[in-house]
């Protein structure tokens, strides 16, 4: 953005003002997600040691995908991402969600009311590339690693799941799936997962008095949009889209075990899949599960109101104990558990049981 | 000799400008093409999202390119906007869509100057009294509907399928063919006397 006086003094004449109007409209192939930016190196994209499940051919997917009504980059990515000190965040309610995550040393959260306009920002912890994505469809938020290229909103939806595309091969990528499959743009494309990193779905106030120097996604994005308005509903309080019995766009299968929009915490591997529901979570504390045949642990972690999946394969004592979790004795804050933890991450219930069908739900 | 289906539409095109002229030649024709244009228009640019509750404070921002940014589509006749103007409580987004907007807004103004001039003074100048004037506000609550998008099927229930998508898509252009038909239609049964 830059301020309108800096505008004026650079205007164009008015007739190539016209021209270039006329030009831009006629165009119509103006890849307006990457600002320009050319991506003709070839991909280097830090790819998962195995490949996530797909829950169908990948062929099948792709001819599952359907518009989602915006074209190709209609959703602008943020590729230029600014940030704040939390200090001067005036935008914020205390319970509006951001989505979290420390990198590198790096703390960072991006706003909700923010990301609901772009769905990804292309952003570097440390030099490091990522991106941190957002379907408000399925109220999933998911950080990639992205290597030299870019992601870009594909404006169609599979499971009602936004699909990424990358802007060096242009293959697509179904968020929740994390995989590549083939797409118009590429038909061909190296089936494979992405390397992940867990956001934590939580308030702006938790994330704030946890992290007192994050830094905080700037309203100024390089895009001109109003980020007080959510068009699918509201978080704070809950309503609308994502509190409703209704879909604007249909889920991979019918399941009418749960709410549609309920919050589960899933978590899946290369052969299965896991949720626990994120309200008994909240309750319990910890709640002991399957994954597979590998026996897991969740456990809430109050601070954020989020929950953590652990592979407890000897199957130790994990309980509660005052506000830490005890493991065989010991006691450690909910985040630190002496056990392997496993990427997992909140999910709408239609979304989770649409992309893993055959998925273990413990609620 | 002149082809007669042409001299029939020259007549009828004819009779709508002179229709047109004569509506916004009188006060209360102009007073109601004003505030039903820019009613709508609000009404347009609020259904869209472009004119709405915002996080406050005054100012203007622009985007780094307006006019790479202006001709860039996020939907079907939707275009990205180029500045955020923030008026206190309210945020107005400017892009193509506003041309757009005025555009519908002010057939749907004229139409409705226009029906209303032939209910309030059907014989006042030159104007005379015609049923059919009423038709013209049809297109307009139709076109109406043009504007909502995807997301008011939420609140009916009903998801969004690939033929509702492209029905959606020309609601607008549906819209504006409608109300243009129904002008030359009021043109045409709403005879002025041109003197």
């Amino acid at each position: 953005m830059v301020p309108i006086t800096a505008y004026i003094v650079t205007r164009l004449p008015r007739r190539s003002f016209l021209a270039a109007v006329g030009s831009s409209a006629l165009s119509g192939c103006i890849n307006s997600g990457s600002g320009g930016k050319e991506f003709t190196e070839p991909l280097e994209l830090p790819a998962a040691d195995e490949q996530l499940p797909l829950p169908t051919a990948a062929d099948t997917l792709t001819e599952e995908a359907r518009s989602g009504g915006p074209p190709k980059d209609g959703i602008p990515s943020i590729d230029e991402p600014s940030f704040l000190n939390p200090e001067s965040v005036d935008f914020l309610d205390p319970g509006d969600p951001v989505f979290g995550v420390t990198l590198d040393g790096v703390t960072k959260a991006y706003p909700q009311k923010i990301l609901v306009s772009h769905e990804i920002v292309n952003d570097s912890f440390g030099g490091t590339p990522v991106s941190v994505t957002y379907c408000p469809l399925t109220g999933t938020a998911q950080g990639f690693y992205r290597g030299n290229t870019e992601f870009g909103v594909s404006g169609r939806l599979i499971n009602a799941n936004l699909v990424m595309y990358d802007r060096t091969t242009e293959t697509w990528w179904p968020q929740i799936l994390a995989t590549a499959i083939p797409g118009p743009w590429n038909e061909a494309p190296e089936i494979r997962s992405l390397q992940e990193f867990r956001l934590i779905w939580t308030t702006w106030e938790a994330w704030r008095d946890q992290h007192p120097d994050t830094q905080l996604l700037s309203t100024d994005t390089g895009h001109a949009e109003n980020y007080s308005r959510d068009p699918y509903g509201s978080y704070n309080p809950r309503g609308g889209y994502y509190d409703s019995q209704n879909m604007l766009f249909p889920g991979r299968v019918d399941d009418d075990r749960f709410h549609p929009k309920r919050v589960v915490i899933g978590t899946r591997t290369v052969d299965s899949a896991v949720a626990f529901d994120e309200n008994t979570l909240r309750e319990a504390q910890v709640m002991a599960g399957k994954l597979g045949e590998t026996p897991v642990v969740a456990v809430y972690d109050d601070r954020y109101d989020t929950g953590y999946v652990y592979q407890n394969s000897d199957e130790q004592a994990v309980r509660k104990e005052g506000g830490r979790i005890a493991v065989d004795g010991e006691t450690y804050m909910p985040d630190t558990l002496p056990l392997a933890r496993i990427l997992a991450f909140d999910a709408m219930w239609f979304a989770w049981v649409g992309y893993y069908p055959a998925t273990t739900i413990y609620a | 000799m002149p082809n007669p289906r042409l001299t029939r539409v020259r007549d009828t095109l004819g009779r709508t400008r002179a229709t047109i002229g004569v509506t916004l030649s009188r006060r209360d024709g102009q007073l109601i093409f004003g505030l039903v244009t820019m009613a709508y228009l609000i009404g347009y640019l609020w259904t869209i999202g472009q004119l709405a509750v915002g996080l406050g404070g005054f100012g203007i921002t622009l985007v780094a390119d307006p006019l790479l940014v202006l001709g860039q589509s996020e939907g079907a006749f939707s275009y990205r906007p180029v500045a955020r103007i923030a008026l206190g409580q309210v945020t107005y987004l400017a892009s193509l869509n506003t041309l757009i907007g005025g555009g519908v807004a002010a057939l749907v103004g004229l139409n409705l100057s226009m029906s209303y001039l032939a209910w309030r003074h059907p014989a006042a100048c030159g104007i005379r009294q015609s049923s059919s004037g009423v038709i013209a506000g049809l297109p307009a609550l139709l076109s109406g509907t043009a504007c909502c998008g995807p997301v008011v099927l939420l609140a009916v229930g009903i998801q969004a399928s690939s033929t509702l998508l492209a029905v959606f898509q020309f609601l607008l252009p549906l819209a504006v063919v409608l109300l243009l038909g129904s002008l030359v239609l009021v043109g045409r049964h709403l005879p002025v006397d041109r003197r």
